[in-house]
């Protein structure tokens, strides 16, 4: 009886001690009164709604935020490297994002030392992981985009494609688990010109990207360990005839080689396309019936794997950095955390984005149901768990460099102008030339 | 102090202001990048500024054929665009010209493309001719004129007529109000007596018209020449160069050395080459000015 | 039928003959209006339609739904929806950039334009091909060093370094227009009131100003209109509302992956009506230099 007691006591201060010890866990955002810190944000309507945070922060720690330039991250990219040029770098705190970062070099710092490692536990590993170069983690992520497939309910429930499907195929008509698979639907159900199976981006860096995807689903990869490129490997040029055999079929419309994301995402809304592997930000474009036509027969699937069994799992984070020249790290550190923390993140789930904080994906799902998005509802979990596979582009300075030789080379094979090796061979010698003249390239 | 005070001073004072301006904004920004195209200058490593590579940047280009061809078809785009521009922009002139009533509207209604950035053209047009949502090829479709959507952005041919279509959309009326202008101004006695002599409407254009317009065709020409530049934000939204390449211009490659690429040193001596784009054209239309003065008699 | 025209007099003939040209001229005048106004004219219809009715096939014209919507969203006046933008301070920005660059430009344009129509002085060909020169640098060439220099100076993100930079892109621009208006004017007018008394400088503001006038007034549109819609300088030199002008504010509207059209719309309309208005207004000026009359050629 007496050994119960005891028992019960010990556990109960036990309880208690990790009780205090949770309250001690919460991020001290410490107090900077009287001081300025100045801001570069990515500005544009998507990403200014956190903004509204800041006055929070502000209350919280004393200090004043000062926003000295907000663009789109194309414009906001030039202007960060000018700075770097005019070695003008006024300000503390920069929006970021894992493609862009490796080009910056050592103008951001490694945020490990001033975040206490149980707030950094906090984040998605693999996010958190991405964020890093050479091991410093430069910024902390706010977001995280990877792509799933959105697809028309009502085409697979169709019980006449059903059947002829099966007939065709031998499988029964669902979402699509290889890329195999993808790519015969695609062409099933294409009915140009009103109906297309699906369509792609066609250039600049989003080509590469879903280049790259598919080369990675089957087992390659764009450099190697010596960072010799690697792309015009057997699984690369079947990754581009991939592209090339629906393009041909004519199964995608034929202006996608020249389409970026926002015509692929109007062309889906608008009832165009049967399937579409796209981004997260998308859901709450295609789920909103004053905006789209398709929001009552939106589904939702995990991406198909290549023929190494895994996915590609392009994957990106837009996140903050503080910079080096700043002269208050502890209070820009302490910014970036509080954006990025369980309340920020769970603001930008709501809008339909990927939080990057472990904690916010279920408590989004309970938001979802509670406030009538069933289909939100139902897209989390699905792009959870694809984030267990999500890889960034190689993190080198040359990634946009190398993509803008390798997405016209790849525009040249699906319209035909080259075959598919040819166009990856001569994409790879001008690789080749970059890492070279880089110095990254032992040869 | 003396010089200052005479007579012969006052062009040089009423230049001044302009000489200075450009000084400060254009020239010595022009030596700098001249510098850096003797660099290997990367913009996210400043410190590659400093180093001098002589002329290994245009020995570079020398065998990149991107290069050249985007030189050679931006040349096309440029004479083509400027021709149609200046036809289309004369007659439009010429029939508002003869216009009495409402010509303030009408003038202004025809400025309508100018009040466009260059920036909401790209994007107006590349929606307008999307092969599969888009408006033109939704009406031709209605139209029954076609079954197969046109892929306007994607064909080589249709892709540079496209762009053209866009360019001269945007800036025929630039021609259009700077010669209703000319033609206006141009006195009324050498058209009546014209008239009165028995000339037709053709021989009145052709021989009295025409000679006194030709200096502002130069002047439109050349100022459109070295503005037609512009057209670059437009290009890079509708294509940024593609697809593969066959609507790349010498300003798409440049920014995208330069920015993208972050190849600065590269960017500017391809800048430096295509200046030589420029020069002949501004040359050539200054001769062409020169000339139609000469000929009207007027002061040199 | 030919008995009917032969028994018209020649004065009816000759009026009909003028009627029918009346009406193609118009006809034409018509056709063309159309052509140049109807893409920007989607562009104006979309600013006032729900975004659904933009993806529409076939495409929708005169918006089924009209709404007001877009306008209010930008101006942040529907808070739930969508965090207003700065769209009254990018305005004024636009404003007081464009009109002062261009009433400098064209006085100075003006000054210039006069010193190369009236003089022959020394260096005068080199000069001018100077000038037309120094608009053939390119845009990759200058911005950088300009930026540079700017942040230097401590001229980014204001107003001045704008209307600076936007100066020397009219100036080649108002000198040569000017210049050739100018050459349009009988110097013999000039020396006529010098005769009667005026000095060069009033012979100047009392008889050649006033027939330049369709020439200064066409370079003021001009100026204007290149300096509100310029984009690249302005979203290089600008960073935050201090300077920030309405092409670049209309970037905003384009995210990573969506072009926001009915957003975008509205404020391009809200970028063309000023303009429209201004252009209105100038144009007065254009036809002021028809009044040759009593002149000898």
């Amino acid at each position: 009886m007496a050994k119960r007691i005891l028992v019960t006591a010990l556990l109960a201060a036990g309880a208690l001690t990790g009780l205090t010890g949770l309250a001690h866990a919460d991020f001290d955002y410490g107090k900077f009164p009287g001081y300025t810190l100045k801001v570069k944000l990515i500005g544009g309507t998507q990403y200014e709604h956190l903004y509204t945070r800041i006055p929070e922060w502000e209350k919280l720690t004393g200090a004043k935020v000062d926003i000295v330039s907000s663009k789109n991250y194309f414009d906001l990219d030039k202007e960060i490297k000018q700075d770097i040029a005019s070695g003008q770098i006024t300000y503390c705190l920069a929006s970021n994002h894992t493609s862009f970062a490796p080009q910056y070099g050592d103008m951001y710092i490694d945020m490990k030392p001033l975040i206490p490692a149980d707030e950094l536990a906090k984040y998605v590993p693999g996010t958190l992981a991405a964020s890093e170069i050479d091991g410093k983690l430069v910024q902390l992520p706010r977001v995280t985009d990877i792509s799933n497939i959105y697809y028309r309910k009502s085409l697979y429930a169709d019980k006449a494609n059903q059947a002829a499907y099966k007939a065709k195929f031998g499988k029964d008509l669902a979402p699509p688990e290889t890329y195999d698979d993808l790519k015969n639907q695609i062409i099933f159900f294409a009915k140009p010109p009103n109906l297309y199976g699906t369509a792609f981006a066609g250039k600049d860096e989003g080509a590469t990207g879903r280049f790259m995807e598919i080369l990675r689903a089957n087992g390659g990869d764009m450099f190697d360990k010596n960072w010799k490129p690697t792309f015009n490997s057997p699984e690369g040029v079947a990754a581009l005839q991939w592209f090339k055999d629906i393009y041909d079929a004519k199964a995608v419309p034929a202006g996608t080689v020249n389409y970026g994301w926002d015509e692929i995402g109007q062309a889906m809304a608008a009832g165009q396309l049967a399937v579409d592997l796209d981004w997260p930000g998308f859901a709450g474009f295609y789920s909103d019936p004053t905006k789209s036509k398709i929001a009552d027969d939106l589904g939702f699937a995990e991406a198909p794997v290549g023929t190494s069994g895994h996915h590609g799992g392009w994957s990106g984070s837009h996140s903050f950095s503080v910079t080096s020249a700043c002269d208050n790290k502890p209070a820009a550190v302490s910014l970036a955390v509080f954006l990025t923390n369980d309340d920020s993140e769970m603001m930008e789930a709501q809008a339909g984005n990927m939080p990057t904080r472990s904690a916010v994906f279920d408590k989004v799902v309970k938001w979802f149901k509670a406030n009538k998005k069933p289909a939100l509802a139902a897209m989390y979990p699905i792009w959870e768990k694809s984030l267990d596979e999500a890889r960034t582009p190689p993190l080198i300075p040359q990634w946009i460099e190398v993509s803008n030789v390798v997405w016209p080379q790849l525009q040249a094979a699906i319209v035909g102008q080259t075959d598919p090796k040819t166009a990856l061979d001569k994409a790879a010698a001008d690789a080749t030339q970059i890492m070279q003249d880089a110095g990254l390239l032992k040869q | 102090m003396n010089f200052l005070r005479s007579p012969r001073a006052i062009p040089y004072l009423l230049l001044l202001p302009a000489i200075l301006v450009i000084l400060a904004v254009i020239l010595l920004p022009l030596l700098v990048s001249l510098w850096s195209s003797l660099t290997p200058y990367v913009l996210t490593r400043p410190a590659s500024l400093y180093q001098f590579v002589g002329f290994r940047n245009y020995e570079r280009l020398w065998g990149n054929s991107d290069f050249w061809w985007a030189f050679l078809r931006t040349l096309v785009f440029v004479t083509v665009a400027l021709n149609l521009e200046m036809v289309l922009g004369l007659g439009l002139a010429m029939l508002v010209n003869q216009i009495t009533w409402g010509q303030r509207t009408i003038r202004t209604i025809m400025m309508f493309p100018m009040m466009f950035s260059p920036i909401l053209v790209g994007f107006l047009f590349k929606y307008l001719l999307n092969d599969s949502i888009g408006f033109v090829n939704n009406a031709l479709y209605s139209l029954g004129l076609i079954t197969d959507p046109v892929p306007w952005l994607v064909d080589g041919t249709l892709a540079n007529l496209s762009i053209i279509a866009a360019e001269v959309w945007m800036s025929t009326s630039v021609f259009a109000i700077l010669l209703l202008a000319g033609l206006m101004a141009i006195p009324a006695e050498p058209l009546e007596a014209a008239r009165v002599d028995g000339c037709n409407g053709w021989q009145v254009f052709r021989h009295v018209t025409l000679p006194f317009l030709m200096p502002f065709i130069y002047i439109a020409m050349t100022i459109r020449s070295l503005d037609v530049a512009r057209a670059y934000d437009m290009i890079r939204i509708m294509t940024n160069g593609g697809p593969a390449g066959r609507t790349e211009m010498l300003w798409t490659l440049i920014a995208r050395v330069g920015y993208q690429n972050s190849q600065m040193g590269s960017a500017n001596a391809m800048g430096y080459v295509s200046i030589l784009l420029s020069i002949i054209f501004t040359f050539y239309f200054y001769r062409k000015l020169a000339d139609a003065r000469a000929f009207m008699g007027g002061a040199q | 039928m030919t008995s009917i025209t032969t028994e018209l007099a020649a004065p009816q003939r000759r009026s009909m003959r003028k009627l029918r040209r009346r009406w193609l001229v118009w006809a034409g005048v018509v056709f063309a209006m159309i052509v140049l106004c109807l893409p920007g004219l989607w562009v104006v219809l979309t600013a006032f339609r729900p975004n659904v009715e933009v993806l529409a096939r076939p495409t929708i014209w005169l918006p089924q739904n009209p709404t007001l919507e877009n306008f209010l969203k930008i101006f942040g006046l529907l808070p739930q929806v969508q965090e207003g933008l700065p769209v009254a301070q990018y305005f004024l920005n636009s404003l007081v950039i464009s009109v002062t660059s261009t009433v400098v430009a064209v006085l100075i344009g003006m000054a210039g334009g006069y010193a190369f129509a009236r003089f022959r002085f020394r260096g005068k060909s080199t000069l001018f091909i100077a000038f037309m020169l120094s608009r053939s640098v390119p845009g990759v060439a200058l911005s950088l060093p300009l930026f540079i220099l700017w942040s230097r100076v401590g001229l980014i993100d204001t107003p001045l370094g704008l209307i600076t930079v936007y100066l020397a892109i009219n100036i080649p621009f108002t000198i040569w227009l000017t210049d050739g208006f100018f050459r349009q004017i009988p110097v013999e007018l000039s020396e006529a009131a010098q005769i009667d008394g005026c000095s060069r400088w009033q012979a100047f503001w009392r008889v050649e100003f006033p027939l330049a006038r369709s020439g200064l007034a066409s370079a003021a549109i001009f100026a204007f209109l290149t300096s509100w819609n310029e984009y690249a300088l302005a979203s290089q030199l600008s960073r935050t509302v201090a300077s920030k002008t309405m092409p670049v504010g209309l970037m905003d509207f384009t995210a990573q992956f969506t072009v926001d059209w009915t957003g975008m719309s509205a404020m391009a309309v809200l970028i063309i009506i000023p303009a429209l208005i201004l252009t209105f207004i100038v144009q007065k000026h254009l036809i002021a230099g028809l009044t040759f009359g009593g002149v000898k050629g």
